[in-house]
């Protein structure tokens, strides 16, 4: 593949007395060359179908009856409006975004901090942390699935050996716990690559800092909130973002989790979307539904890049 | 050293005149109770699907549960390969299909690893060594096809692929991983080269080496640490990757693990340990890379997000 890619621009390779002494023309010409096979592969399966997936959402498009394709400009999107499914899945995936976020950011900060002390077995617990992030969403649905099981699950054993409940409950049939313990399943999956992040983040604190405040006499609290937390603001905000797209895209876990269930309890917008295609082939809604995560994605994704150039860590 | 043994030992005084309560080494008790908290949360769920998948089906089902198996058996693995007669007869077709998924999901994601390396290292030299115009512009559209959702273009992409005759094929979803994989690895290995000493090209430069052999004898053998980072990080997302898969395949010719996976969750017959041993294979492979190449996964994540 590669020596195909590259005996195909002989012009370039040939002359190859270094590319600065060619001056900037040249190198800008080099550059786009190599760019072309990667480029390719995106405009062809990236942005050719987020187009194609706009336009698909202006026509009533059900894969069924083909016959009754036809333009209906935004009339899809219209329809959401009054949609009490969408409705109510938008509605789902905020509450199930806001408190995954927010479960992670609680826990990835405490677990960060953690492993930034030094304590015996540290390395351990450092291997540990990747153990959920290598585990893929389906066998994390599946495995807490099998937590949750209400006749002979793990959590029911554990909770009436302890004694915190006196009979064994059938979780995933109660909407609101079905929601909790779906957010509770995401986090744990999603929870180390916020740690990973975080931990990076204060490897790069100049412990001459907390010397300083040392000298000070700052407490604990004190030293968190003028040393630490100035300088995990920055990792701190790319997890927030990171973590709220990803949890209004989350798909695997659910869908083996719960399915969406009970009732709609848990059909985030992800599901939804997969569901009215895959269900009910109907395309143009199905389309409908997905440019509205792709909105709200994109609209997380401009702040995203926006912070990271004010930062000036975006150099390219 | 005398610096250190002043400052302890009043500290050593201080803590003797105190009452007892406050002379236990709290701060060291509360990391340690910290330590084993967030240990069992992140091991338990995953010990205990271990554990099940160790078990034979009425040990599984006790109430209560059995924290240690009383018969532990390695039947649920060999029943993959070799089903006995009853687990033929109570299996469901997700039994027979898994070390065929495990196959294709394993040549599905070392060809989107290797792809991956091939385009990206091409791209991501162009960003390392050269200064172009629009260089930043072409970082921001492979860093904003990066945050495009997967459900967003699922469709259309079923209808391309489709008209390609691709569904149900390898070529098809090695593709699709290709595509959400590329700007990631792009963004790494671009990282990786800038770390590089320029030095080395320069000398094959004045030995006139042409710009191939100068990348396949010297760039490419100097950047191993990085290649393999993004290579692995490319085959863990093809490896795990649900959505695409339920879309673009169709049969057990091109099934990937998860599908299986999900379809043990989704059958109501099937014996929970076949379920268990199934996800334990489905992880395995993914588990042994992210401990294997621990150091640079740590540091590729962090670079690609705390970076950008």
């Amino acid at each position: 593949m590669r020596t195909g890619q590259l005996a195909a621009r002989p012009d370039v390779l040939g002359n190859q007395g270094g590319a600065r002494r060619r001056g900037f023309f040249n190198q800008t010409i080099f550059a786009y060359l190599l760019n072309v096979p990667a480029l390719i592969i995106i405009a062809m399966l990236i942005a050719y179908p987020v187009g194609y997936s706009f336009w698909l959402s202006l026509q009533k498009y059900n894969l069924k009856r083909p016959d009754l394709r036809r333009f209906i400009w935004f009339d899809n999107y219209r329809q959401l409006l009054t949609d009490s499914t969408f409705l109510n899945s938008i509605k789902v995936s905020c509450i199930f975004s806001l408190c995954s976020v927010i479960l992670v950011v609680i826990l990835s900060v405490a677990l960060a901090l953690l492993l930034n002390e030094s304590f015996f077995g540290r390395g351990i617990m450092r291997s540990l942390i990747l153990l959920p992030w290598a585990i893929p969403g389906v066998v994390n649905g599946l495995m807490w699935k099998w937590v949750f099981n209400a006749r002979v699950g793990v959590l029911n054993g554990f909770l009436y050996d302890v004694g915190l409940i006196h009979q064994y409950h059938t979780w995933l049939i109660d909407p609101n716990i079905a929601l909790a313990f779906a957010i509770f399943a995401n986090v744990w999956n999603v929870l180390p690559f916020s740690v990973i992040i975080l931990l990076a983040g204060l490897s790069t604190i100049p412990s001459e800092l907390y010397d300083a405040a040392k000298v000070d006499r700052a407490g604990v609290v004190q030293r968190f909130r003028n040393v630490t937390l100035p300088w995990l603001l920055h990792p701190l905000l790319i997890v927030l973002i990171l973590q709220t797209m990803n949890a209004f895209r989350t798909f695997d876990t659910i869908y083996i989790l719960t399915g969406g269930g009970p009732g709609e309890a848990t059909n985030v917008i992800a599901l939804q979307t997969v569901r009215t295609v895959l269900d009910f082939t109907d395309f143009g809604k199905g389309n409908a539904y997905a440019y509205v995560i792709t909105l709200i994605t994109l609209v997380i994704a401009i702040f995203y890049v926006s912070t990271l150039y004010k930062r000036g860590s975006f150099e390219v | 050293m005398t610096a250190v043994s002043t400052r302890t030992q009043p500290a050593v005084a201080a803590r003797a005149r105190r009452p007892w309560p406050a002379r236990l080494p709290w701060r060291q008790i509360a990391i340690y109770a910290l330590v084993l908290f967030f240990a069992v949360y992140l091991i338990a769920p995953f010990i205990w699907i271990v554990i099940t998948s160790f078990m034979t089906e009425a040990d599984a089902l006790t109430v209560p549960p059995q924290w240690i198996p009383q018969n532990p058996t390695l039947a649920n693995y060999q029943g993959f390969f070799h089903p006995s007669f009853q687990q033929q007869f109570l299996g469901s077709r997700a039994i027979q299909d898994t070390p065929h998924a495990l196959l294709n999901s394993a040549i599905v994601a070392i060809s989107t690893a290797l792809l991956n390396l091939v385009l990206a290292t091409l791209a991501a030299y162009s960003f390392a060594r050269l200064r172009f115009r629009g260089s930043q512009a072409l970082m921001m559209l492979y860093l904003g096809s990066r945050m495009v959702p997967g459900v967003a273009i699922i469709i259309p992409f079923y209808l391309v692929l489709r008209a390609l005759h691709l569904l149900d094929s390898y070529l098809g979803l090695i593709l699709a991983y290709t595509t959400f994989t590329l700007p990631f690895t792009i963004w790494i290995l671009k990282d990786y080269f800038r770390s590089i000493p320029r030095d080395l090209e320069d000398a094959a430069r004045v030995d006139r080496c042409n710009w191939f052999s100068m990348m396949w004898r010297i760039f490419l053998p100097i950047s191993a640490p990085g290649l393999v980072a993004a290579a692995v990080f490319a085959f863990m997302t093809a490896w795990n990757e649900f959505l695409f898969a339920l879309f673009l395949t169709s049969t057990i010719k091109t099934q990937t693990i998860p599908i299986i996976v999900a379809n043990f969750a989704n059958d109501l017959n099937v014996q929970y340990t076949f379920m268990a041993a199934a996800g334990v294979l489905a992880v395995i492979p993914p588990l042994l890379l992210a401990l294997l190449f621990q150091r640079l996964i740590v540091q590729g994540l962090a670079a690609g997000s705390v970076k950008g």
